[in-house]
């Protein structure tokens, strides 16, 4: 099965650290919204299957990461809201550092001095 | 950590509600989407597929494993109810096999593995000496007082006592207990209190002559009252005070059987008033117990046991003992060996019979694996394109072992859970079925961790058993080649073939050796029962009396006992009546050296005799005639000579073929006394004393009752009557209670007496009889399914050959000759084992050899004749195929 994508597929194990980021700027999100934002911050460019958000939250629910709470939308319906919770926060603040060791290596690398 | 585990199985827990909230999650995501794009394509497009996410979500939660495993017992299961035949006969023949396998081991269990409810079973030991595991009082005072090791010691003796005031006997499970009995049992009162050193001091403690009673006691005879505390209990008719109870879980050390009434050793002078046991040397009755003291080992109480033994034996030395066994006596030394689990008499009985039943119930658990995994093996061949299939699209190997071995455990767990409720009833029907008329059995069968470990354990074996090779089997196929051809005409491969006749030769052989042994069993039975007992069991009452031996001295006895057997006689019905000091097969004896005079024999125990001492017209009552010489009579009193009769056996021994007549035989009483002399003046056809499957050689004399000395308080009446001897009983009781209104009565019928003693043979017999059976029909069932199995395999081979013009029988002997072959093989393999088998149950042989002959021939015989039935169904199917069909099915 051949899959064509205008868009570029999100680096693995990136999506955890978009999501924990996402719900520290914005509080309170359910799924969609918190698709909206990412792809509203990367501007369309950073793609995934909208989809696989879902077993990323689960496996985030599952470590203690975010809190979920169930709500209702504007356009009232149900929906599960997320939040992110102290161990998430930490989290985040891991995954930023390594994020940034690795991107700094990898800058020095493609852009020798 | 242990917060994602709690979450984890809360997810476990509301597995649905997170599926659905996901699920509804989803929906809103895609609504929305769709809202926004405008177009409900687009949005499913950009999210993907939503059941592939669903499913990785739930990988999230690391129950995966589990749930294929669910998924794997769910498929079972419904494949199972697709063909619920196969699923029946083979969940039966397991819960039969299991069932059986558990009921016998709950038996096992109770009364060889099962600590006692008691303070730290596992410190109590017992105190045995080679020689036997009862000593005298004053062997106990004397090891009670010097021991060193134990933290306290006990000593107690199980007997009966009556509750009635004369009449009709009430027994109640009694025990002779030592002051510290409870205390070193770690027994707490329930109500009152229990006994104290002081209550077993001789000559009585200060509360007097007292008693504790049982849980249960209190209940059926108190009714649970209260106030039963300080209550008169009157025990053979003396009064004792109730001290107190103890607690419903408390039954004493003696597992066959509760106790009702405790009563200190030292109140022995009360009962036995004809002479106390207290400093009777030669009165073996206690069993001795101690705790051990904290930090001692079982060597090490051994070690200090050993030292004081030979000052034990010293001061306790029976002075009226001869030389020879004053030296033994003083040659004994005590043993320290564990008593966790108590004492049963069933255990020593029964031992060999348990074991050779759990052989049994063995062997029928093979036998019905051998039955599954055929039926498993059929079952794959039948499935073997949709396996084929399985593994075309990808599945591994091992996940589909796992998943036919799913089903396998699934029938065994079917099979372990039915077999515990057949186990649960077939073994309380056991204990009913050994229980003795008056002495039921009281084991406890509950449940336990050993019981539930064991059927687990067994289940499981069972389930490796038969289902292991037929899955293995079964996913060794290539998928190409099976999907490609049909299975019909899959050429037959030989190996599973081989495998399926392998366990069909492997259950022929087993189910003969259960067949020779049901078949050695039976006839174990038919010549107990058959053999010429030499009395007449029918219509013949036992009653047997005590009286109150402080208010009848020793001289009046015989006269009072002639006067009771004078008026039994008067009864109408009776048809002749007489006394005895013992009956036979009672599991009492009375023997002691005795030989010709003049000439001794070559050793002492062929001077053995089991001695009786009866009235006159007691070998017509019983049916014994009298060969030579004349029946005791009134000529023999206390100041005639002392007569004897003796039994043909007895008689051949002493004189060979020369007329006993007037011979005088010897008679060794006590060492330092003058031996006693007796007059031969009769010979009786010799009859059964202690068994019916006892020794031929077995000697046995008889004494006259008008010339005993110093008779027992007791007696025995045999009363033979016209009639069925139950409707004598009001009349006998008032005859007896009129001669006495003291003494206590027990009606015994002889022929109960004498079934009871063959009760463990018969058992056997039922039991193997009924497992040979369920062999056999388990073995029929094998050999129809592997026949109608290969039968319909070589379908096409038949029609070919029928079409070429082979005939009915041509087609039958093809089929038949493969049974045959693998019937002879059985019989053969089989017949090699019963004969290695045999050997370990000769010991409850009587009459016929392990190694029978005709037993065998006759097993194999039946064997041969109901496989031959069950595999002829199939092959005469075969033999009427319509070759033309046969060969269309391709």
């Amino acid at each position: 099965m051949a899959v064509t994508s205008t868009r570029d597929e999100i680096p693995p194990g990136t999506l955890y650290m978009l999501v924990l980021k996402t719900l520290a700027r914005h509080g309170e999100l359910h799924g969609y919204e918190i698709s909206r934002a990412i792809e509203q911050i990367s501007g369309d460019v950073l793609q995934v299957e909208e989809g696989s958000l879902y077993p990323a939250l689960q496996r985030m629910l599952l470590k203690g990461w975010v809190r979920a709470t169930w709500g209702v939308t504007a356009g009232n319906r149900r929906a599960r809201y997320y939040r992110l919770t102290a161990d998430g926060r930490k989290r985040l603040a891991e995954e930023l550092s390594r994020y940034g060791r690795v991107t700094e290596a990898i800058q020095k690398i493609i852009q020798p001095a | 950590m242990f917060r994602e585990l709690w979450r984890r199985l809360e997810y476990l827990l509301h597995r649905r509600r997170f599926e659905e909230d996901l699920a509804e999650e989803m929906r809103l995501h895609l609504d929305l989407r769709a809202a926004d794009e405008g177009s409900e394509t687009g949005a499913r497009v950009r999210f993907g597929n939503p059941s592939l996410f669903q499913e990785r979500s739930r990988e999230a939660w690391g129950w995966t494993f589990a749930e294929t495993l669910w998924q794997d017992i769910w498929y079972a299961a419904r494949d199972l109810n697709s063909s619920r035949g196969f699923a029946f006969v083979a969940v039966l023949s397991l819960a039969l096999g299991i069932g059986a396998n558990t009921a016998i081991f709950s038996i096992l269990n109770a009364v060889m593995l099962r600590s006692l409810p008691v303070e730290d079973p596992a410190r109590l030991v017992r105190i045995e000496t080679s020689q036997n595991s009862s000593y005298t009082n004053p062997l106990w005072e004397q090891i009670r007082d010097h021991q060193t090791g134990f933290s306290g010691m006990l000593a107690y003796s199980a007997t009966r006592f009556d509750l009635s005031s004369g009449g009709v006997s009430e027994p109640v499970e009694g025990i002779w207990v030592s002051g510290d009995y409870f205390r070193v049992l770690g027994v707490p009162a329930l109500r009152g209190r229990l006994f104290t050193k002081d209550d077993d001091r001789r000559g009585g403690g200060n509360s007097g002559a007292v008693a504790v009673i049982s849980y249960a006691f209190w209940k059926s005879h108190f009714a649970g009252d209260s106030g039963v505390i300080g209550k008169t209990l009157h025990l053979n008719r003396h009064p004792f005070h109730v001290i107190g109870i103890t607690p419903e879980w408390f039954h004493g050390l003696e597992l066959d059987h509760g106790y009702g009434v405790a009563i200190p050793i030292a109140c022995d002078p009360i009962l036995h008033a004809d002479g106390s046991w207290l400093d009777a040397r030669s009165t073996w009755w206690l069993r001795v117990l101690g705790r051990l003291a904290p930090g001692v080992s079982l060597k090490e109480a051994q070690a200090r046991m050993k030292a004081i033994s030979k000052g034990v034996y010293l001061s306790t030395l029976p002075p009226n003992w001869g030389a020879n066994d004053k030296k033994d006596y003083l040659s004994r030394s005590l043993n320290v060996l564990p008593a966790s689990t108590g004492f049963s008499e069933t255990e020593k009985n029964y031992r060999a019979a348990l074991f050779a039943l759990m052989g049994v119930v063995g062997l029928v658990l093979l036998i019905a694996c051998a039955n599954v995994a055929n039926l498993l093996l059929a079952r794959a061949a039948a499935r073997q394109r949709d396996i084929a299939l399985r593994m075309a699209i990808g599945a591994g190997r091992f996940r589909l072992i796992r998943q036919l071995l799913t089903e396998s455990f699934i029938l065994a767990a079917l099979g372990a859970t039915a077999g515990l409720l057949f186990a649960f009833w077939g073994s309380r029907l056991l204990i009913r079925l050994l229980s003795v008329t008056g002495k039921e059995l009281e084991f406890d069968l509950s449940i336990d961790a050993h019981l539930l470990l064991f059927t687990l354990l067994v289940a499981t074996i069972t389930g490796i058993l038969f289902g292991l090779a037929p899955a293995l089997k079964a996913t060794r196929v290539s998928p190409n080649q099976t999907l490609k051809e049909g299975v019909g005409s899959a050429a037959p491969s030989f190996s599973r073939l081989n495998l399926g006749s392998a366990l069909v030769i492997g259950q022929v052989a087993l189910t003969l050796i259960l067949l020779v042994g049901a078949g050695l069993f039976i006839s174990t039975v038919h010549h107990i029962l058959h053999v010429d007992a030499g009395f007449d069991t029918h219509n013949l009452l036992i009653t047997n009396i005590d009286v109150l031996a402080a208010s009848v001295p020793k001289e009046r006895r015989s006269g009072l006992f002639a006067d009771m057997l004078e008026a039994l006689r008067r009864i109408p019905g009776v048809s002749s009546a007489s006394s005895s000091v013992l009956t036979p097969i009672s599991h009492s004896g009375w023997n002691q050296w005795t030989y010709p005079l003049g000439k001794h024999a070559a050793s002492l125990e062929d001077e053995n005799v089991y001695l009786n001492r009866v009235s006159p017209e007691y070998f017509h009552t019983m049916g014994t005639p009298l060969l030579v010489g004349r029946d005791f009579s009134a000529r023999d009193s206390l100041a005639a000579p002392k007569a004897i009769i003796l039994s043909e056996t007895t008689a051949r021994a002493f004189y060979g073929t020369e007329s006993p007549l007037g011979k005088l035989v010897g008679m060794e009483n006590e060492p330092n006394k003058p031996r006693d002399l007796f007059q031969v003046i009769g010979v009786v056809k010799d009859a059964k004393y202690e068994a019916l499957n006892q020794d031929a050689s077995l000697k046995t004399a008889f004494l006259a009752a008008s010339q005993d000395i110093e008779p027992w308080s007791y007696v025995s009446f045999e009363i033979r009557s016209r009639r069925n001897p139950e409707d004598l009983k009001p009349r006998i009781r008032d005859a007896i209670t009129k001669a006495n209104s003291n003494a206590s009565i027990e009606f015994r019928s002889f022929e109960t007496q004498v079934n009871d003693s063959v009760r463990q043979q018969k058992v056997v017999a039922l039991l193997s009889g009924f497992f040979g059976l369920l062999a056999l029909l388990l073995a029929m069932m094998g050999l129809y399914g592997v026949t109608a199995y290969s039968v319909a395999r070589r379908q096409s081979e038949i029609g070919i050959r029928m079409a070429l013009g082979a005939q009915k029988i041509t087609v039958l002997w093809l089929v038949m000759r493969r049974v045959w072959l693998m019937l002879a093989l059985g019989t053969v393999a089989g017949t090699a084992a019963a004969l290695t088998l045999g050997r370990l149950v000769a010991s409850l042989l009587f009459g016929v050899k392990a190694n029978d002959p005709v037993t065998l021939a006759l097993a194999a015989l039946a064997l041969g004749i109901a496989a031959s039935v069950a595999a002829f169904l199939p092959a005469r199917h075969a033999a009427s195929l319509d070759p033309m069909r046969a060969l269309r099915n391709e």
